[in-house]
């Protein structure tokens, strides 16, 4: 056994720091006081938030353990290919500050919760609309899973050296964690996420600042000694880094570009990404936090460097050394924030990593239970009475926050990062009836509906079938080049959605002569 | 159902401009003048700092299309 990473001092700060984190989702319930009975004041916290708050909670939403952990990841075994994450965070704000204005106006005037609501309004379709939901609930779960495995590295890094059976320990205080998250997202909703991400966010900062400023003091000649060491780690290593260190190597061009593309296309299809946008109090507001937040970006940007970072710190490189190859990308932020910082601020920092996880999976869940009720039982059940519907929102989302952890408890995390992958292309899917559905009302609900179960049938055989690189790769190879699969199942998606309305309308338009015959 | 959202009346140049300044950061991550090694910068690669960079100026980007789109609204 290796000597504990975190000693008392460090266990102290995390957990003294954890009872604030907890208290202010607690207290979320008292700030601005609402009628928390009301669907729009628990889920979208009254629609009352400013230019700052909407920026520090969709920021809190969206860079997730998905940027604490998986981009580091995989920047630190397959090298510059997973630094699309920085295009991809670039651009999808500018998709999101043209998008996401159109619907919080729709949103505000409707009273519309979810993107499912609007889409059952524009083309009439509760069947549309429900598909639309379920690929949101579904391509919800590996996401929050994804945020507990993020949860999990952090436990592993702290209980090190500690106890015997790490596993056993940290889901046991995953499960405590969970707990108290659902009683404060229940009593809460969106307040309590509110407070809590800004609190969150603060964490993330110090921690990721405090790296950067402590790398050349514990790693002699910082980043140039890591890219150094990690050009020399993939010329001996197969396999290792095989996309490129210092740039990309071209046969991987494509699919860089394709994976920041449908990256951006995506991301505010998610149903907490939308749900953290309508909370907004106007409009402008909206659109001005949502430019703002590719600023955020920059912690994630430094965050992926880090995944080279790590070949420079000996130290870091031979603890990570104990454990096994796959296992080892998950754990180099969390691993570089004990070796590089001061315990107290390796311990801030690990909890800055630890509410990640927690903050986006409580939001993810309250948007999943959203969709559940507006999207799926109200349809099925139309008296329903808008407190009935609180409460159900409340409860569902109790209950996916314990299906996700019991996924990751069953499943093992390989598949759990799958799942994510496949999310991504799923949520994809839902692209043509929801954001060519703020643009135009004339799409044929038929056609998107076709053009969404082919593009979703497509995704799934692609990803599942075996294919080079690998079967469950998110990229398959098309002409020799590797092109990531959302992008081609939309492409097969667009095309019979654009399709299929060319030829409703030219019937219509042929009943509509005969009958004036 | 349809006239809501067009209500807004923002100048049609606005829109283009703002348009334009939505669309530069994709045009810029699509031709990948910045897949080098070279000049470095505090020991990184060129390929990781100037698309960081870039996350900085997409941003000021965006947020001059934003005012462009709002005038004179809170």
């Amino acid at each position: 056994m290796v000597n504990p990473l975190i000693g008392p001092l460090g266990w102290g700060i995390f957990l003294g720091f954890f009872i604030i984190f907890v208290f202010l989702g607690f207290y979320g319930a008292r700030w601005r006081r609402g009628d928390l009975s009301q669907l729009h004041e628990w889920a979208l916290a009254g629609r009352r938030l400013g230019t700052f708050l909407v920026w520090f909670l969709v920021g809190a939403d969206l860079y997730t353990a998905y940027t604490f952990i998986a981009v580091p990841s995989g920047v630190f075994a397959s090298g510059a290919l997973y630094f699309f994450a920085v295009p991809y965070v670039a651009t999808t704000f500018a998709v999101a500050a043209v998008t996401m204005p159109v619907l919080w106006r729709w949103s505000r005037l409707r009273n519309y919760v979810t993107a499912a609501d609007f889409v059952q309004e524009r083309f009439n379709s509760r069947l549309l609309a429900g598909f639309v939901a379920a690929t949101g609930i579904v391509a919800g779960f590996p996401y929050i899973a994804l945020q507990i495995i993020g949860m999990q590295a952090v436990l592993t890094v702290m209980l090190l050296g500690i106890v015997k059976n790490v596993k056993l320990v940290s889901d046991i205080a995953l499960t405590i964690a969970f707990i108290i998250l659902a009683a404060f997202t229940y009593t809460s909703g969106l307040r309590g996420a509110t407070l809590t991400a800004v609190f969150k966010d603060a964490l993330v900062f110090l921690g990721v600042i405090a790296i950067l400023v402590a790398a050349p003091i514990a790693i002699p000649g910082a980043f140039s000694t890591a890219f150094k060491a990690a050009t020399l780690a993939a010329s001996t290593t197969k396999g290792l880094l095989v996309s490129g260190v210092d740039f990309l190597k071209p046969p991987f061009y494509l699919a860089y570009t394709t994976l920041w593309v449908g990256s951006a296309l995506a991301l505010y299809l998610y149903p907490h990404a939308v749900n953290g946008a309508l909370s907004s109090e106007s409009d402008k507001k909206l659109a001005l936090s949502t430019a703002l937040l590719p600023i955020y970006g920059i912690a994630l940007a430094l965050l992926a460097m880090y995944g080279i970072l790590i070949y420079g710190d000996t130290t870091a490189m031979k603890i990570l050394s104990l454990f096994p190859p796959a296992a080892r990308g998950s754990l180099v932020i969390p691993m570089l924030a004990v070796t590089t910082l001061p315990e107290w601020l390796a311990a801030l920092a690990l909890l800055g990593v630890f509410v990640g996880g927690l903050v986006p999976a409580a939001i993810m869940a309250m948007a999943q239970a959203n969709l559940l009720v507006r999207n799926i039982i109200k349809p099925l059940n139309p008296r329903i009475t808008p407190q009935g519907e609180t409460r159900a929102a409340k409860w569902a989302s109790v209950i996916f926050k314990f299906l996700a952890l019991g996924f990751v408890f069953i499943v093992p995390a390989t598949y759990a990062i799958w799942l994510q992958l496949l999310g991504g292309i799923i949520i994809t899917q839902t692209l043509p009836s929801v954001f060519l559905g703020l643009v135009t009302d004339r799409l044929d609900k038929y056609s998107l509906m076709v053009g969404w179960a082919v593009g979703l049938g497509l995704g799934i055989y692609l990803f599942v079938t075996p294919h080079i690189p690998a079967a469950m790769s998110p990229l398959y190879p098309i002409a020799g080049h590797l092109v990531y699969i959302a992008v081609i199942a939309l492409a097969v998606n667009l095309l019979i959605v654009l399709v299929g309305t060319g030829i409703a309308m030219a019937i219509r338009r042929g009943a509509s002569v005969s009958v004036s015959k | 159902m349809a006239t809501e959202t067009t209500r807004r009346g923002v100048a049609t140049w606005r829109k283009v401009i703002a348009g334009i300044l939505f669309a530069i950061p994709w045009i810029f991550y699509l031709i990948p003048t910045y897949n080098t090694a070279q000049p470095t910068l505090g020991g990184v690669p060129f390929f990781y700092w100037f698309q960081t960079l870039w996350l900085l100026i997409s941003s000021i980007l965006f947020i001059i299309a934003v005012l462009l789109l709002y005038p004179g609204k809170r």
